[in-house]
């Protein structure tokens, strides 16, 4: 196999670096920065249910194709780092 | 066959392919009294229109584009009793039934639901049956559309309405064809004008517009601010009109929605409108036949002051953002109140935790090239609740517009 072809297996996930990164987006677009530790608490930051609707939603775009939504099992997110491990299933789903 | 002419007969027509008057069209030969005319352009259309009013008193008539049927519905039709009459080339009906006399039967567009056919008369088409300045009008609208039969129709019951048909492949360059064609009044949806403003401002001024017609979407205040720049001589209306309900509202005073005092109004010869629980309601003696004495249109209506503003369809306005609920075409009322857009379109998309957030698609105006997405977002933002903030937005290079001249917004 091409080396090509491995790049393009492994960009169908994005690394949680890149998550990060965009999750720092959203909340720059509102003024607000993102810590660098993943222990972080949502709440503290003002990071809100719509802002992970759409950091999934900018993962999708980046993508370019739809995340399973359903897929991952109900769980509580209140840290910087529970979101990056929920994008990341919902990519292997 | 009817001996007398209509009083439009001595109008001119303009199509690709026939330019004269109505009175001078001839008649095609040998087609059966219920028949469904799919035409390749508008000069079939008009003689299709015109064999129908010659003879109304036994033809039953339904005028299409052919484009826009397929097998299934054309087999449809010929079930139900009906010819298909591609010019020259006639198959007959698969069911044997005599013509019901005068009927004209409209395709809905579609974006009430499933297309299904309406039944009119050439009365129940005629709105505009007194005198009016001399004109020319364009028409852009889908053929066989109820916008179209308006044209059509002002142009075959009222001396002096002359008609230039503008093909699909023709709507980019219509003000050349109006310009060249001495158009005088044109009547297009909202998408159609904000395209063609978008596209060529500095030639649409060239054209002497004397009368703007918007109708067949929302028409909100930009739009009618806007055209009131670039013609600021002309007369602007707006007019709500539906296969359904027949054109129950005509506005000309500049401003979007009607007044709140023509509420619950009963006045000879014009519809009763009312709003029931935000939907607009309209009893009318336009109405097609079969309909409810009260049709309920499924469009939203807001009560502003004292305008009655429609907004859009009550079905595909609300977005359920984590159970609040965002109104689409408000949304869409914002972005279009920003001097840097053009155009837009929202719409909810699926999302987690919240089930659908809100987006947008916006085409920016020539003077908005400067406008970033940040400080549209920050522009909603100061005008509308958290969660009906668009977002993801995208911005388009140009206006999407389909054959119906509408975009979904």
């Amino acid at each position: 196999m091409a080396d090509g072809c491995l790049d393009y297996i492994a960009m169908t996930t994005l690394p949680r670096d890149q998550v990060r990164s965009m999750m720092g987006e959203v909340l720059a677009a509102q003024g607000k920065e993102l810590p660098a530790e993943d222990a972080a608490l949502l709440e503290t930051i003002g990071f809100r249910s719509l802002d992970f609707s759409e950091l999934a939603l900018r993962v999708e775009d980046e993508l370019d194709e739809e995340l399973n939504f359903d897929a991952p099992g109900l769980r509580s997110i209140e840290t910087v780092g529970d979101v990056l491990t929920f994008i990341d299933q919902l990519q292997q789903a | 066959m009817s001996d007398r002419l209509p009083a439009g007969a001595d109008n001119r027509v303009v199509s690709r392919g026939y330019v004269g008057r109505w009175r001078d069209i001839e008649a095609a030969p040998d087609v059966p009294d219920a028949a469904a005319y799919l035409v390749r352009d508008n000069a079939q259309a008009a003689r299709a229109v015109w064999q129908h009013v010659l003879e109304a008193d036994r033809r039953e008539t339904l005028v299409a584009a052919q484009s826009r049927i397929g097998a299934e519905q054309e087999q449809g039709f010929r079930e139900s009793g009906l010819a298909v009459v591609r010019p020259p080339d006639i198959e007959p009906a698969v069911t044997e039934r005599p013509a019901d006399p005068g009927r004209i039967w409209l395709l809905t567009s579609g974006s009430t639901g499933r297309p299904k056919q309406v039944a009119h008369t050439l009365d129940s088409l005629t709105t505009v049956g007194t005198d009016q300045p001399a004109r020319t009008w364009l028409c852009p609208y889908a053929t066989g559309a109820y916008a179209w039969w308006q044209v059509v129709t002002l142009s075959i019951q009222v001396p002096g309405q002359d008609v230039v048909f503008v093909e699909p492949d023709q709507i980019d360059g219509w003000p050349a064809l109006a310009a060249e064609h001495g158009v005088t009044a044109a009547s297009g949806t909202p998408t159609f004008w904000r395209q063609a403003i978008f596209r060529a401002v500095d030639t649409l001024s060239t054209v002497p517009l004397q009368q703007v017609t918007l109708g067949g979407e929302p028409v909100d205040q930009a739009i009618l601010d806007r055209l009131h720049e670039v013609y600021p001589d002309a007369r602007i209306s707006w007019i709500y009109a539906s296969s359904e309900a027949g054109a129950a509202i005509a506005v000309h005073d500049g401003k979007a929605g009607f007044p709140a005092a023509w509420l619950d109004r009963e006045t000879p010869g014009r519809p009763r409108l009312s709003v029931q629980d935000g939907e607009l309601i309209i009893a009318s003696a336009k109405a097609a036949e079969g309909m409810d004495a009260q049709i309920h249109t499924g469009d939203r209506a807001e009560i502003v002051d004292d305008r009655v503003l429609i907004t859009g369809r009550i079905a595909s306005d609300e977005i359920n953002v984590g159970g609040s609920k965002a109104s689409a075409s408000g949304v869409r009322a914002v972005l279009l109140s920003h001097p840097g857009v053009a155009w837009a379109a929202v719409k909810g998309r699926r999302a987690p935790l919240v089930g659908n957030v809100v987006t947008a698609q916006v085409v920016l105006s020539g003077s908005g090239d400067l406008v970033t997405e940040a400080q549209l977002l920050q522009w909603c933002a100061a005008r509308l609740p958290d969660y009906s903030v668009p977002r993801r937005l995208r911005v388009l290079p140009e206006i999407p517009i389909k054959e119906s001249l509408k975009s979904d917004v």
